[in-house]
């Protein structure tokens, strides 16, 4: 990999850690949930040095192409990253669910209080 | 029989609730009833209120059973001794609540399930009666007990098993069917079922139609799965 894609990845990576850094700073973005995504920014930056280690190692799997490795484990890894989201969603609809149970209930008792005073 | 709430979950049923409703009264005097409106855009809540009847605005449409689960924390809460779930489509027959009334008693069961096939002739389609078909099978390989119409939504439960139901994930948001048999036989209550009249749906949107049989069959075997892997439920 020549020196000025090295550059350009780091500076991508770089980028979308500190862009989430901040997201997080400014409470736009929770802590717990934007852990993963400083995970894949951190991985970003080290992308710009990754072939040093893809090469060897997808040679060593047989693999005769290297980037098809960096696609795997990328798809892998976006994998992981909807199947957290979906956990967290699931979380929240079961969460939706309760709430909106609770305020249809408070707001029937409310309202026989207020038809009562 | 004690204290009873029948629960009708809505859902845009501005066309079939005032008439349910009267059908309700008309049947039944003793019990109170309550609608719970799950989210409808229509008038469904304002009818409902026009009736007399209590009604349970859920802010926003989160499905059959969500809807259901609303009523049997209502009922905890206010100390009925038994639901009845009716459907707010006027599909089920507010005058066969008498026939799960006897049942209970006749039975000592705890819940009793209002079957469509046990009494008069019901016409459905082929699709539908495959499915009722396999639940009933996995419902009595599983409990060792008939389940003619193990998806029917016409109840009657006491109150051990409503207080159960009410509380977290104890009740599911969408599919209420052969799943809650499974786990109240797991639970050991006793469960059995009663002739009821229905009527097939004629008007709105069912649950049975385009694609939503299959989507509706994969998450029953899955609800299955679950309750068959699960230690506690």
């Amino acid at each position: 990999m020549s020196l000025g894609m090295r550059l350009v990845i780091f500076i991508l990576g770089t980028s979308l850690f500190l862009t989430i850094l901040e997201l997080v700073r400014k409470k736009n973005f929770r802590e717990e949930l934007s852990l993963v995504w400083l995970l894949i920014g951190f991985g970003m930056i080290l992308a710009s040095i990754a072939d040093l280690v893809i090469d060897p190692l997808a040679f060593s799997l047989g693999i005769g192409y290297p980037p098809a490795l960096v696609f795997l484990i990328i798809f892998f890894f976006l994998v992981l990253v909807v199947l957290y989201f979906s956990v967290v969603v699931s979380d929240l609809k079961g969460r939706n669910k309760e709430l909106s149970q609770k305020i249809a209930l408070m707001e029937y008792r409310l309202n026989t209080l207020r038809k009562k005073d | 029989m004690k204290s009873c709430l029948i629960i009708i979950p809505a859902y845009n049923e501005e066309e079939h609730i005032a008439g349910v409703l009267d059908d309700v009264k008309k049947s039944n005097p003793a019990a109170d009833i309550l609608v719970v409106n799950d989210g409808s855009s229509d008038k469904t809540s304002e009818l409902s209120r026009q009736k007399g009847v209590m009604v349970l605005d859920i802010p926003f449409n989160i499905g059959y059973g969500g809807a259901v689960q609303t009523g049997f924390r209502f009922a905890t809460e206010e100390g009925y001794d038994f639901v009845i779930t009716l459907d707010g489509d006027a599909q089920h027959d507010p005058a066969s609540v008498q026939n799960l009334i006897e049942a209970m008693e006749r039975e000592d069961a705890d819940v009793i399930i209002g079957s469509r096939f046990l009494g008069a002739p019901y016409s459905m389609g082929t699709a539908r009666k495959i499915g009722v078909f396999i639940f009933s099978r996995i419902a009595r390989l599983y409990t060792g007990i008939t389940f003619t119409d193990p998806t029917s939504g016409f109840q009657l439960l006491n109150r051990t098993v409503f207080s159960y139901l009410s509380s977290g994930d104890n009740y599911p948001l969408d599919y209420p069917d052969v799943n809650i048999i499974m786990v109240l036989h797991k639970r050991k209550f006793k469960v059995r079922e009663a002739p009821v009249r229905m009527v097939e749906k004629r008007q709105g949107k069912s649950m049975h139609s385009g694609l939503r049989p299959l989507v509706y069959v994969a998450r029953m075997f899955l609800a299955i799965l679950m309750v068959l892997l699960r230690k506690e439920d």
